[in-house]
Parts: C-alpha cells; sequence; structure tokens
C-alpha cells in the first residue's frame, strides 16, 4: 500500500501587515513516491505551500498559521525547521542565492555538518550525491564557476545528501537557459522514477509539467482550486484561463478546434499524445460535427 | 575599476612547513609579535625583527604576495615618519634639528617615526605569515575546537564570499543606471547605484538564510567538520615556545626599556633627516593621488 | 529603410584574454524585430551591449543611427538604444514607481512638462496607475519587469534592448510582455530580444540570430531557423512545441509547412480536417 507522507489539514497562513491571506484551508495529501505540481499565477501562494513543507512557513516567517502540517507523521509546528531539514529537501528559485562557500565540496559539506555526519560517511555521502545529479570531479571548482544548470544540480546535490524523503523544488528553472532547464528537470526525473524519491515542484513550464507529473494542484488566491492528474487539469482549458494560466500549446490548438465544431474524445496534453490524435485523426477522416 | 581593487589579503596555498602548522601556533606567534613589536621602540630591534619576519616569509614561499600588501602599506606608512618628526609622541623635552618654512623637524621625532614605521612593518610581517599561510576553516575549525561556536567559521567563509559578488553586482548595477541615462559621477549617482546594491544584498542574504535553514543550520547537537586540523607534538612545541618567546622577550624589552632607549644616542645628520621627512612626505602624498586616480576610472 | 544599426566584423576579446564575440557582421532595419538566441556564454549579452555603448569593440566597428559607438558615450547613445536588463532589481532604486519613469527622462534634461507628458503617456500604457506611487521594491516580481519596461520606455529611444524580458514571469505577466512587444511592432520600434522563450520568438520575431562559441552561425526568419533541425541541435535550442507537432505531422498532415503559434496551428488543422 502506497502510503502518504505529507498531510496538510484545513492549512492556512497569513503573513503579518497583509490584508489578505497567503493560504487559505489547504488540505492536501502527498504520497510517498508522487510526483506533485503545483502552478498557479503570481501571488497564489506558491511558494508559501512549498515552504510550510519545511517548516520555513511557520518558524522562519512572522504570521498567522491555522491548521495543521504534518511531514512524515511530524507536526511542522512542534518543530524546527533544521529538525526536518534531513526529511524535505528543498531548492529554489534562485541557484547562485543558495551558494555561500568557496568549492563545491564544501558547499556540499554545510548540511551535513550541521546534522554532526562523521567525515567519512560525509564524504561518502557527497561523492554519490554529486554522481546523481552529474557533477563528479567538480569538488574543488568554486560555486560561482558553474553555469546556472551546474549551479542548480549543485543545489540539488547538496539537499539530496542529506537522506531527504521528499524533494521540493520551488520554481527552479525560472532562472536557467534551456540547458540549465533540461538539466534539472532530468534530475528530478530520474530521482523519482530511479530512486522513487517524492517530488513537489512549483513550476511555470506546463509543457514540462505534462510529462512528468503524476498530479498537479492549481493554486490561485491562496485556494487550491483545481487538483487531478495532467490529463484532467490541462484539458479544462476554460478553468485553466479564469485563473491566468495558459494549457500546454497542444492542448491549446485542440481546444481552439473544438470550438470551431470538431470533436475529440480527450484532449491531449503532451506532444506525443498530439501527434498520435491528429494522425489518427486523419486516418478515420473525420469532419466537423 | 572597482573590479580591479581586489584584497591581496587572502589564503595562498602551498606546501611550506608553515602552512602545514597548526593555526593555534600561528595565531599565538603573531599575537606575540604584534605584543613584542610594541614593547619597544628600539629600531636595531625592530629592524631585525623586520629582517626575520621576511626570512620566514621567504622560508614559507609567500614573498610575491606579501610584496604586494607591502607595496600599499609601505607608502602609507611613512607617513608616520612624516607625522612624527614635525609632532613626535613623545615625552618631551625634543630637541629641534631642523626648520623646513613653517615646520620644525624633532630629533625624537625622526627615532620615534622610524620606530612607528619599523613597528608597523615588522608586526605586518607576522600578520602576512599568518594569514597567507592558514585557511580560514582551519583556523575556525581549531577555535571550535577549544570552544568558539561553529557559526563563527560561518560566518568568515561567507562574508569572504560575499566581497566579490557584492562588487560584480556593483560593477552590473552601474551599466543599467548608465544605460538610463545616469551620470557615472556626482552625488546624483550614489543613490541609483548603490541602493540597488543593499537591496540586492539584502535580497541575497534572505534567501540565503533560507537555503541554510533547509540545509539544518542552527540545530543542536554535535557539529562535525569536513576539514581535518590536527595537532601534533610539533604544534604544541611551537605553541609553547611562541609563548614563552613572547613573554621573556616582552619582559626584557620593558625592563631594560630606558637603555634601548636610543633617542638621545642616535643623532642623524640634519640633512638626511630633511630628505627623510621630505621624501616620505612626496611618497605618501604621491600613492594617495595615484589611487584617487585609478578609482576614478 | 536604413540600417539602424551596424556591426562589421566585430569582435570583442576581455582584458583575461577571453574572445566573447568574433567576426560578427549584422545589419539591423529600422523597425525589426530581431531575437537573438543562444546558450550562456555564447557571446548574446556580449554582443548586445555594444549597441548602447557599455560595451566598445576592441576589433571592428559598431554603428547606431549612424553613430561610431567607438566615439560616442553610453549617456548619448541611451537616447537611442534602451537596455532594459534582465533583473530589474539592477535598476529599481526610487521610493515610487513615478520617480523610476522620471529618471531616464530627467537625466536626459528634458524640461518638467515634457518629463510629465512622458510620464503620463508610459503610465497610460503599461497600465500603471494604480501602483505609480507604490515603492518599487514592494512589486512583485513580474511587476518590477514592466516597471523596469517602462523606466526605459519613457526615454523614447528607437531601439529597445529587451534581456531575458519574459524569464521569472508567470503566464499573465508574460502575455503583458508580449502586449508591450507588439505595440512596439506597430510603433515601428527596433526591437533586439535577447532571450529563451522560443514560442515568443516564433510569435513575434521578423528574424532570428543564433549564435554558438562566440559567433553568429545562423541569421533565418523564424519560419527557417525553427525547420532548422541542425542548427537547433547544434545550439541545444527546442522548437516551441505547436512548431514541434506541425513538424512531426509534415508527411502526414500538414504539407505547406511548419507552423508557428497555436493560431496558425489551429488554421492549418482546421483547412486539413475539413
Amino acid at each position: 500500500m502506497i502510503s502518504e507522507i505529507i498531510r496538510i489539514e484545513n492549512f492556512s497562513y497569513q503573513y503579518a501587515h497583509t490584508d489578505k491571506p497567503a493560504l487559505v484551508d489547504i488540505n492536501l495529501s502527498i504520497k510517498k513516491g508522487e510526483y506533485l505540481a503545483i502552478i498557479g499565477p503570481c501571488g497564489a501562494g506558491k511558494t508559501s505551500l512549498a515552504l510550510s513543507l519545511n517548516g520555513i512557513v511557520p518558524h522562519m516567517t512572522v504570521g498567522e498559521m491555522r491548521g495543521k502540517v504534518f511531514v512524515d507523521g511530524i507536526d511542522t509546528t512542534q518543530s524546527e525547521v533544521s529538525d526536518l531539514a534531513h526529511i524535505v529537501g528543498m531548492v529554489f528559485d534562485n541557484p547562485e542565492y543558495q551558494l555561500s562557500q568557496s568549492t563545491v565540496l564544501s558547499e556540499m559539506a554545510i548540511g551535513l555538518e550541521n546534522i554532526g555526519v562523521p567525515r567519512d560517511e560525509m564524504l561518502k555521502r557527497i561523492a554519490e550525491s554529486l554522481e546523481i545529479v552529474g557533477l563528479s570531479g567538480l569538488e574543488e571548482r568554486s560555486p560561482l564557476a558553474l553555469s546556472g544548470g551546474q549551479q542548480q544540480r549543485l543545489a540539488i546535490a547538496a539537499a539530496l545528501s542529506m537522506y531527504p524523503k521528499v524533494l521540493v523544488l520551488d520554481e527552479p528553472t525560472s532562472n536557467l537557459d534551456p540547458m540549465g532547464k533540461e538539466e534539472v528537470f532530468a534530475v528530478a526525473a530520474r530521482l523519482n522514477r530511479e530512486k522513487q524519491m517524492t517530488v513537489v515542484i512549483v513550476e511555470h513550464e506546463v509543457e514540462v509539467i505534462a510529462d512528468y507529473a503524476d498530479r498537479v494542484i492549481v493554486l490561485d488566491q491562496g485556494q487550491i482550486v483545481n487538483s487531478g492528474n495532467v490529463n484532467e487539469i490541462f484539458s479544462d482549458v476554460d478553468s485553466l484561463a479564469r485563473v491566468g494560466i495558459r494549457p500546454p500549446q497542444v492542448t491549446a490548438v485542440t481546444a481552439g478546434l473544438e470550438k470551431k465544431g470538431f470533436n475529440f474524445q480527450s484532449l491531449p496534453v503532451t506532444l506525443d499524445e498530439a501527434e498520435a490524435t491528429f494522425s489518427e485523426w486523419l486516418k478515420q477522416d473525420k469532419v466537423s460535427a | 575599476m572597482a573590479g580591479e581593487i581586489a584584497i591581496p589579503i587572502t589564503y595562498i596555498s602551498g606546501n611550506s612547513w608553515f602552512h602545514k602548522l597548526h593555526p593555534i601556533p600561528k595565531l599565538i606567534w603573531s599575537i606575540g609579535a604584534l605584543v613584542l613589536a610594541f614593547s619597544t621602540r628600539n629600531p636595531l630591534f625592530l629592524l631585525c625583527f623586520f629582517l626575520f619576519g621576511l626570512l620566514l616569509i621567504i622560508l614559507a614561499g609567500i614573498l610575491k604576495n606579501h610584496l604586494k600588501v607591502l607595496m600599499i602599506l609601505l607608502p602609507i606608512s611613512l607617513s608616520f615618519i612624516v607625522l612624527q618628526s614635525l609632532a613626535p609622541a613623545f615625552p618631551r623635552p625634543w630637541v629641534a634639528i631642523s626648520e623646513l618654512g613653517p615646520f620644525t623637524i624633532y630629533q625624537e621625532g625622526i627615532y620615534s617615526g622610524i620606530s612607528l614605521f619599523l613597528r608597523c612593518l615588522a608586526a605586518v610581517n607576522f600578520a602576512s605569515l599568518m594569514i597567507l599561510t592558514t585557511h580560514p576553516s582551519d583556523l575556525f575549525t581549531a577555535l571550535h575546537k577549544i570552544g568558539m561556536p561553529h557559526q563563527a567559521n560561518f560566518m568568515v567563509s561567507t562574508s569572504l564570499q560575499l566581497i566579490p559578488i557584492v562588487q560584480r553586482e556593483f560593477i552590473i548595477i552601474l551599466s543599467a543606471q548608465r544605460s538610463r541615462g545616469m551620470k557615472s559621477t556626482g552625488f546624483s549617482a550614489a543613490i541609483p547605484s548603490i541602493v540597488p546594491v543593499f537591496a540586492g544584498t539584502i535580497e541575497r542574504i534572505q534567501q540565503l538564510s533560507l537555503s541554510l535553514a533547509s540545509r539544518a543550520f542552527g540545530s543542536k547537537g554535535i557539529k562535525t567538520n569536513i576539514r581535518e586540523v590536527k595537532a601534533t607534538f610539533k604544534d604544541y612545541a611551537s605553541g609553547i615556545i611562541g609563548l614563552g618567546f613572547t613573554f621573556v622577550g616582552a619582559w626584557y624589552l620593558i625592563y631594560f626599556g630606558d637603555e634601548l632607549d636610543w633617542s638621545e644616542d642616535a643623532l642623524l645628520p640634519v640633512l638626511f633627516s630633511e630628505i627623510l621627512v621630505v621624501g616620505s612626505a612626496i611618497i605618501f602624498i604621491g600613492t594617495i593621488f595615484f589611487f584617487w586616480r585609478k578609482a576614478k576610472g | 529603410m536604413s540600417n539602424i544599426i551596424e556591426c562589421i566584423n566585430l569582435s570583442h576579446v576581455y582584458p583575461t584574454g577571453f574572445s566573447a564575440i568574433k567576426g560578427i557582421n549584422l545589419k539591423v532595419k529600422s523597425g525589426e524585430i530581431v531575437a537573438i538566441l543562444g546558450q550562456n556564454g555564447s557571446g548574446k549579452t556580449t554582443l548586445v551591449k555594444h549597441f548602447n555603448g557599455l560595451l566598445k569593440p576592441t576589433g571592428g566597428t559598431v554603428s547606431i543611427n549612424g553613430l561610431d559607438t567607438a566615439k560616442q558615450t553610453v549617456f548619448n547613445l541611451s537616447s537611442h538604444a534602451g537596455y532594459v536588463f534582465q533583473n530589474p532589481n539592477h535598476q529599481l532604486f526610487a521610493t515610487s514607481v513615478l520617480a523610476e519613469l522620471e529618471f531616464g527622462p530627467k537625466n536626459q534634461g528634458l524640461a518638467n512638462d515634457e518629463i510629465a507628458a512622458r510620464v503620463k503617456e508610459t503610465a497610460d500604457f503599461f497600465q500603471l496607475h494604480s501602483i505609480i506611487n507604490e515603492h518599487p521594491l514592494r512589486l512583485s516580481f513580474p511587476l518590477r519587469k514592466i516597471v523596469a519596461m517602462a523606466s526605459i520606455y519613457a526615454m523614447r529611444p528607437s531601439i529597445f534592448i529587451l534581456d531575458e524580458p519574459t524569464t521569472g514571469q508567470d503566464h499573465g505577466g508574460a502575455e503583458k510582455v508580449r502586449k508591450f512587444l507588439r505595440k512596439l511592432q506597430d510603433d515601428e520600434k527596433t526591437v533586439i530580444l535577447v532571450t529563451h522563450d522560443m514560442p515568443l520568438v516564433a510569435e513575434i520575431a521578423d528574424r532570428v540570430i543564433a549564435m554558438w562559441s562566440s559567433e553568429i552561425i545562423s541569421t533565418a526568419n523564424p519560419r527557417e531557423f525553427f525547420y532548422d533541425l541542425t542548427t537547433m541541435k547544434k545550439t541545444k535550442l527546442q522548437q516551441p512545441q505547436v512548431t514541434a507537432l506541425s513538424h512531426r505531422l509534415q508527411n502526414k498532415v500538414l504539407t505547406d509547412g511548419i507552423t508557428l503559434t497555436v493560431p496558425e496551428t489551429i488554421n492549418a488543422l482546421e483547412k486539413v480536417l475539413t
């Protein structure tokens, strides 16, 4: 039986000195090994939600919290952020802002030093994590000399070395070039598929999410307005438009054709699905309804 | 431009005996050297001390880097000679030996000036020896073992990383604002150039603190270190010798202070004194002017 | 139409010895929207920094509106070519959006009533009236990017250099940028667009310049560029999803060539399916 790794119950949060809550009555259950994507317009509360998964909200923010967040059974309000660090790994949107040391090795060591891992074990975990993200051999390099994609992979490796059960990524590719974006998505996918890592990713790149995610939740003005698998969410084009999100291009094309009177059993959400849909169509030579 | 004014005082890696020495004895020797240098004004002693430090620097293989530091400090130290000669920090009475326009050069002033000059250089030699051969992380790892908080190590290494980053950001911001027609000099350029640097640095630090918190920064419990600093017999011995040398030396210099005071005896020829003072002034003012022009870009 | 930007054998070697761009020959006509593509480090940013004088050529020449940039100051060129930096935080410093919009025109030495007119027109276009007195640093990131663009627009340059205008934006913010670009197109402004956003390029660019390893390896219109899979592979860039779809359906469905945008794809498929 697949078990639950994160449970959020009636969770609301309002930052001090604001007139609206950032999150309203969030109820969410994340299963082990799931690849969950969170989408929504800017200001919807996506980052606040992500930061609540390792206790940064509420411990490092000022505001009022209601409800509960349980991570691996632990109530986040009853534990410190540092206690959750080895359960939930967090990667932020700006690669460079996460790095502070003069070598890749010392950057990787920070987390492990903080949780008191013995030196030999440290070196083993570092080598392992760097290998998973494809940065082996760069231990003595300065993090500032790495490309954006490499820096972000370093941030992922640093999180991985703590052996977390969940990896949370908050808009990890927004500052990267296409190559860097691909590197990060590939690593996240590999972790999810090969290591059964639970992945929670906040993203705008809907075309990519459609390829990887098991489940998508749509956030708007602090509330979950929709939740389902990629096909359910992305084919509901009108609902997405209401919150200012555009669907994958192929879905938009098919929805547009629907409006012109064509019938589709279901809207494709990935390139492969779209190719199949239209190739099929032409074989059967369908005409307008 | 701004990017060229780099700070030359950083760790230089190497394999000399000094590099391998434990940070704590090095710290003891550096502080001891400072104590000794400030225990006397005797120019001969200070000169020997300076040369001894220089010898150690050559042995450590860091002469080239150290000379860069000296290049900056030398002209500034020469100002001591100028200032002291005209207004000695020395007990009266003073003996005037020359008049240059409105200024009077005093014998005690020359003596005091030369002493301060050599004191400064001697102390810098040993400070350099310490800083250039010790990786900051090793120093703080060692201090951590004797009770210093783990956080201090981290703060130092992070601050060192921050300096080139802030420099780089500043240059980008200047480009951005110049692209909006801002003139690069003058008072009106100050706020548009500096506010973004501050805002950016604060945002960076905020993000960094979240990233570190996510890596258990601030957790209670035992911390480990990836860097290894082991103390061997050699290190203990150096430390103890250093302490001993400092105490004995300081005691000697202070006890025999009066006999080592050569201010009455070391009479320099008048012309030499005049050239020394004027020359130092020219070099000092010239250096300031040079740096001011360079910073203007 | 004259060449508003002309690069002749332009190269730039940094003081470290690194050759960032070499042998660049480029002519941009007035009113053209040119997209400059390539991975980070390919020389894109170095190239466009020559267009407003932030960098001067170490070899070859660059002329903007007929002016040789080597003989011009950044100040002079800032009225011809406005550069919107990728990170708005590098530009925003004032205590209100109004002051940000005034900054450029003030530097240009305009009279107060002219400055006020420019600010009003800019605020109208970007719909900034509701936040005109807000502190820029309290705005969301997408809004900050808009304010940064607006503050350059207020200087009325004939050339706009936009560095990654849609990066870091949500879909709504990206749409605002698209609207802005379409307006610039209508106003016949010249736009140099440095971007990774391929759908944006497909939609709006007249011409695409692809850079790889300090050189221009392709200049073509978007339709030709996105069809050229060899160059795309070399520069590690990807077609917009609809273009990839139309490409795949080439032999089976669409025989009129690839499509660049969603509406175009809808129309092309409609034609075939009826």
